[in-house]
């Protein structure tokens, strides 16, 4: 009996097997995924920015391989000029000796990029069976970054941005899970709040961080208890790690950062005249590195200290950690939209 | 697709709390992810094996060191002990269908093993390493893929498959599903057993009981919505049987995981092409064992209702769905790939 043309259920199975032999063939052989995901705006933007940069370095460099014919004479040192005529092996040695001694090519601006901070992830630390610290006879930090998130919540959408929470009650939500949730929901920023824990009881104050290493043990320390449970192997944070740094993700998370700190420490010094500035800080908190936009984690106050733990059981006082919060992310989007407008874009 | 009497072919699905096997040669076995190993001597000599797989295991767990060696549907990790359990469980799967190595007379074996759809290359390298030298050639699947190839459900459907330590959602669109196509959330069987558990340590907080017999009331009688039936148990109480209605604590614990799965389902439908919204709601598939809860067909349709309305199956063998979906996979799969996917 001949065969007829195979039916569109068998030529789809067949191009679906061929596609999973393919992925399993990539994961034996170690060769990375292929992309199979769409992107958010502000992320591919910043991912583009990247892309961008190496070949700014690429062009710098072979314009000294060309001899530099192009360039203006005065920018560069005289060791420059000396190496043009030079055959091609002596110039490609001359030109990285004048590579030395120039500056690295200025790096692209993220203001050239009309970049809108619309959509916030706002990350309650802890949850559920996860209490994180707690004040001797008070409040749990859980339960007061929740608080807070909701406070900020309110506030971010008054002002028109749109604020997603990666848990809204008492839940323990995986590290893991909240940086997905964010990166699903084309998140533009990532908040994380926290409350720290010092075992020098007389110091207070807020510190933020943004993704990187630190040589800090008490900074290394923090970010091994926050990260417990993440879900990740060692094996998985090296790749992570190394992304983060080939992006532009983790400039604009510093700056972030130091927006957000700043807030911090000019609204709650009222209320809390002895606070203090503890920094922007970098540190591999599992959270920043599996986000993919701008992300900062703050500790706005100390549970451990007595006078901060008492302020924070007053809802003015998370109320007005709320609105710190919430000016360090109207600063920082609107620091990028100002910027993109002097540009003329 | 193979008929070759010298090659077997199996669809695992390793599951949490349960994991299977379907093979062509016609078994299909079914065991509870347990493995422990005696304690000590006392214990070696009074069970007489080395290792206790499944509900044996489960059942004889004060004289083992017990291991339930997938978390969340992935290999626990810093743990030599839960990799062997891994390797054991495997084995013992493949043995149940008279296909481990001392039993195949020379056949070669080939399996498809399903993971959970956001399992990490990490977590499946886990897998391909716990098989070396037990299968001859091994495909890893997102174990709802596995499914939809089951149920032919491959174009324009939405799988959300509930199992114990992950919920799998993923929508079919006739190519292998992308990151964007599916979720995998936390919630899921375990995680009401958790609750449940935690709602009468509060509310009977003189019963004793254990999360083992939390879990088998939940398997026996769980349910979103109303019930005409009371879910009554029976636990000692200061030493003595006593009844206790659970009906309440029960309904709150499975209801908890409802806004996750009706909040990224509709997530999920809303990244689906606009034309084929309706197609993909009216093609939903539940499966897993916690998809069996009684109810949440009905519920998850309600929620639909609100964005058009849409149809929910709830699937009837939900045990080895997955395996036989694998298994499905490994017969349509052609013998030169298969050439190519050594362990």
């Amino acid at each position: 009996m001949p065969l007829g043309p195979p039916s569109l259920s068998t030529r789809l199975k067949r191009r679906l097997i061929r596609d999973l032999v393919r992925e399993n063939l990539e994961l034996i052989h170690g060769l990375p995924p292929r992309a199979r995901r769409r992107r958010w705006p502000l992320q591919d933007a910043l991912r583009l920015l990247a892309v961008l940069l190496l070949p700014v370095a690429l062009y710098g460099s072979s314009q000294l391989l060309a001899g530099g014919a192009s360039t203006s004479p005065s920018a560069w040192p005289p060791e420059v000029h000396a190496a043009v005529p030079f055959s091609p092996p002596a110039a490609a040695l001359a030109a990285r000796t004048a590579a030395a001694h120039l500056p690295a090519p200025t790096p692209i601006d993220p203001a050239v990029f009309p970049l809108a901070v619309r959509r916030v992830a706002i990350d309650p630390g802890h949850g559920g069976a996860s209490l994180g610290t707690r004040a001797p006879e008070g409040p749990v930090e859980k339960a007061l970054t929740l608080d807070i998130a909701r406070r900020l919540e309110r506030l971010l959408a008054a002002e028109g941005f749109e604020p997603v929470l990666t848990r809204r009650g008492d839940r323990e939500v995986p590290l893991r899970e909240r940086a997905l949730l964010a990166n699903r929901a084309g998140a533009d920023l990532f908040v994380s709040i926290h409350l720290n824990w010092i075992e020098d009881r007389g110091a207070r104050g807020v510190e933020t961080y943004y993704a990187g290493t630190s040589s800090d043990p008490a900074v290394n320390e923090l970010a091994a208890a926050e990260n417990r449970d993440s879900g990740y192997s060692m094996a998985d944070l090296k790749p992570l790690l190394e992304r983060i740094y080939t992006d532009v993700r983790q400039e604009e998370s510093r700056r972030f950062a130091a927006q957000l700190q700043g807030a911090l420490v000019r609204s709650l010094a009222a209320a809390n005249p002895a606070l203090q500035d503890r920094g922007v800080k970098a540190a591999p908190f599992i959270v920043l590195i599996t986000t993919e936009m701008p992300s900062v984690l703050a500790e706005v106050s100390c549970l451990s200290n007595s006078e901060e733990a008492r302020l924070l059981a007053r809802p003015e006082y998370r109320q007005a950690i709320a609105e710190a919060l919430s000016t360090g992310v109207r600063s920082y989007a609107a620091g990028v939209a100002t910027a993109s407008v002097q540009k003329g874009i | 697709m193979t008929d070759r009497p010298d090659v077997v072919l199996v669809g695992i699905d390793l599951g949490t709390s349960r994991s299977s096997i379907s093979a062509s040669n016609g078994q299909r076995h079914v065991v509870d992810s347990y493995v422990g190993w005696p304690l000590d001597m006392v214990a070696r000599k009074v069970l007489k094996r080395p290792v206790l797989i499944g509900r044996e295991a489960l059942d004889n767990r004060t004289m083992l060191d017990l291991h339930r060696p997938l978390e969340a549907g992935l290999i626990k990790e810093g743990s030599d002990k839960d990799e062997a359990a891994v390797r054991e469980l495997l084995r013992h799967l493949l043995g149940l269908a008279g296909v481990d190595p001392a039993a195949r007379n020379g056949a070669r074996v080939r399996a498809v093993v399903g993971v959970p759809a956001e399992a990490l290359r990490v977590n499946k390298q886990h897998v391909r390493k716990a098989l070396h030298g037990a299968v001859d050639n091994l495909l890893i699947v997102s174990e709802p893929f596995a499914v939809a190839y089951g149920l032919e459900a491959l174009l324009h459907s939405m799988i959300i498959d509930i199992g114990a330590g992950t919920t799998d959602l993923c929508v079919m669109n006739g190519r292998l599903p992308a990151e964007d196509d599916q979720r995998t959330l936390t919630v899921a069987g375990d995680w009401i057993d958790e609750q449940l558990f935690r709602l009468l340590r509060e509310r009977h907080a003189q019963a004793r009981f254990s999360i083992h017999m939390v879990r088998a009331w939940k398997e026996e009688a769980s349910f979103v919505g109303d019930t005409k039936t009371p879910v009554v148990v029976t636990v000692p109480v200061e030493g003595k049987p006593t009844q206790i209605d659970i009906t309440a604590e029960m309904r709150q614990a499975c209801e908890g995981i409802l806004p996750p799965l009706v909040e990224s389902m509709l997530d999920l439908l809303s990244r689906v092409e606009p034309e084929f919204q309706e197609r993909v709601r009216g093609n939903v598939v539940l499966s897993g064992g916690t998809g069996l809860i009684r109810g949440l067909g009905p519920r998850l349709e309600k929620a639909l209702a609100e964005v058009g309305g849409g149809k929910v199956r709830v699937v009837k063998d939900p045990v080895f769905v997955g395996s036989d979906g694998g298994l499905a996979i490994a017969q349509d799969a052609p013998d030169t790939d298969w050439e190519k996917l050594g362990t």
